[in-house]
């Protein structure tokens, strides 16, 4: 019962969880700069994202000097990359770039 | 034993007003989920609360029983409906269900319940008229139980993990049965490897949706022609991840039905009819890419009237149809 006389209820947390990671990872921190870096540029596959991807490059190399692109199309349009992409990325590049939607 | 953590309310209003405020509900009521009621839902589908249903490994989310449970609760179903929302969460959460996908879109996919077998009519979910809209409880509560579980437990939130540029009211629920009493037609989940006296759950994640409305035809052969033009002018795509495992969702209503009962089609003839015209689209024309011709979905449902077929083209996965275990 509660002060005024009403009946009190207890609900459940509907949830998996607290939305905030509970572990020790984090973001890597931002670079200072993008020169001598590696970048790496994720497609999902989807409309044009490959040749966007490519303008962005030319971009950045005009604004700086990156030390090459390691360039990764996903598998599928709907799945996370596989683990041969994630080995390269992780193993080859600075820095990685990648966008939704199509 | 649950494990959900638990909170206290002085009455139904400050409940609502912080789950609200949590994000834990689509903005509709829900009902209290009290330990009481989970622990019955679960007895009554002869669930253990930490029984997995499945799992969203891009989002590191576990899914069980008990999130069921309360998720279904919160919805508003009744306790005997838990064995459909079991089978139904489990059916989203297969591999190529593909839930991180389905319900990350930015085209706001939407997921779509079709039940099948004696459990239709034992629980009151509609089959004929208007069974696509509201005021059947079934319906509504059991779709809106599998999009709760989505967003609670699946973390599919607006803005967070749920990136839909519009979204959709299909999000709210979708769920109906296939009226297998309108004919001698194998019904979804007897196609799909079920037996006739099992009940089952298919799960189908759309993307567009569109009824071919087509008053004028007189035959099967005229009502598909009709069909097609609308299946190429929105085609069905798919790729590696896919395969050929990809689903056309075609839920035909009486007024086309009786045309092809008529003349004595079954569901198969009328695959036979369209699966060669699939291949080939003309000029300003798409092609419909399903693995096989047993990847398009014939469902009968709906009302006399109008005379119409809707059209659920897939998202990025394939229809899933799990069995109901009772307890």
């Amino acid at each position: 019962m509660t002060a005024n006389g009403e009946r009190g209820l207890v609900g459940l947390d509907p949830t998996s969880g607290p939305l905030e990671r509970q572990d020790s990872r984090s973001l890597a921190e931002r670079p200072a700069s993008l020169d001598g870096a590696v970048i790496g540029l994720v497609a999902n596959g989807l409309g044009q994202g490959e040749d966007f991807l490519a303008a962005l490059y030319d971009e950045l190399n005009s604004l700086c000097a990156p030390n090459g692109a390691v360039r990764v199309l996903k598998q599928s349009v709907s799945v996370a990359p596989e683990p041969a992409d994630w080995a390269r990325l992780t193993s080859e590049v600075s820095v990685a770039i990648t966008g939704f939607g199509g | 034993m649950l494990n959900a953590d638990r909170h206290e309310y002085p009455n139904h209003d400050a409940l609502y007003d912080d789950y609200v405020e949590r994000g834990w509900t689509d903005g509709l009521p829900v009902v209290p989920p009290s330990p009481e009621k989970v622990a019955h839902f679960l007895a009554s589908a002869g669930l253990k609360a930490d029984e997995v249903l499945g799992a969203v490994p891009t989002r590191e989310v576990v899914v069980t029983a008990e999130h069921a449970a309360i998720n279904a609760v919160m919805a508003g179903c009744r306790a005997e409906y838990m064995p459909v929302v079991v089978a139904a969460v489990r059916a989203h959460l297969h591999e190529k269900a593909n839930c991180h996908s389905t319900t990350g879109t930015l085209s706001g996919a939407a997921q779509i319940v079709v039940v099948n077998g004696a459990v239709r009519r034992e629980l009151d979910i509609q089959c004929e008229g208007a069974c696509f809209g509201p005021g059947w409880r079934a319906n509504a509560t059991i779709g809106r139980a599998l999009r709760l579980v989505i967003r609670n437990v699946c973390r599919a939130i607006p803005g967070f993990l749920d990136r839909a540029s519009f979204s959709s009211p299909l999000r709210y629920s979708f769920c109906f049965g296939e009226n297998e009493e309108a004919s001698d037609w194998r019904p979804l989940h007897v196609e799909r490897g079920f037996a006739p006296d099992e009940s089952a759950v298919t799960v189908h994640s759309t993307m567009t949706f569109v009824p071919c409305v087509d008053f004028t035809s007189r035959s099967p052969e005229k009502v598909c022609e009709s069909w097609l033009g609308m299946l190429r002018r929105y085609g069905v795509f798919t790729d590696r991840f896919l395969g050929e495992g990809q689903n056309l969702l075609m839920v035909v209503g009486p007024e086309h039905q009786r045309y092809f009962l008529e003349a004595g089609w079954s569901k198969d003839d009328i695959r036979e009819y369209l699966w060669p015209r699939f291949q080939n689209p003309g000029p300003g024309e798409r092609p419909v890419m399903l693995g096989s011709p047993e990847g398009m979905l014939l469902v009968a449902a709906g009302g006399p009237g109008m005379a119409e077929t809707w059209f659920f083209f897939p998202h990025l996965a394939w229809a899933i149809t799990e069995g109901l275990a009772h307890p």
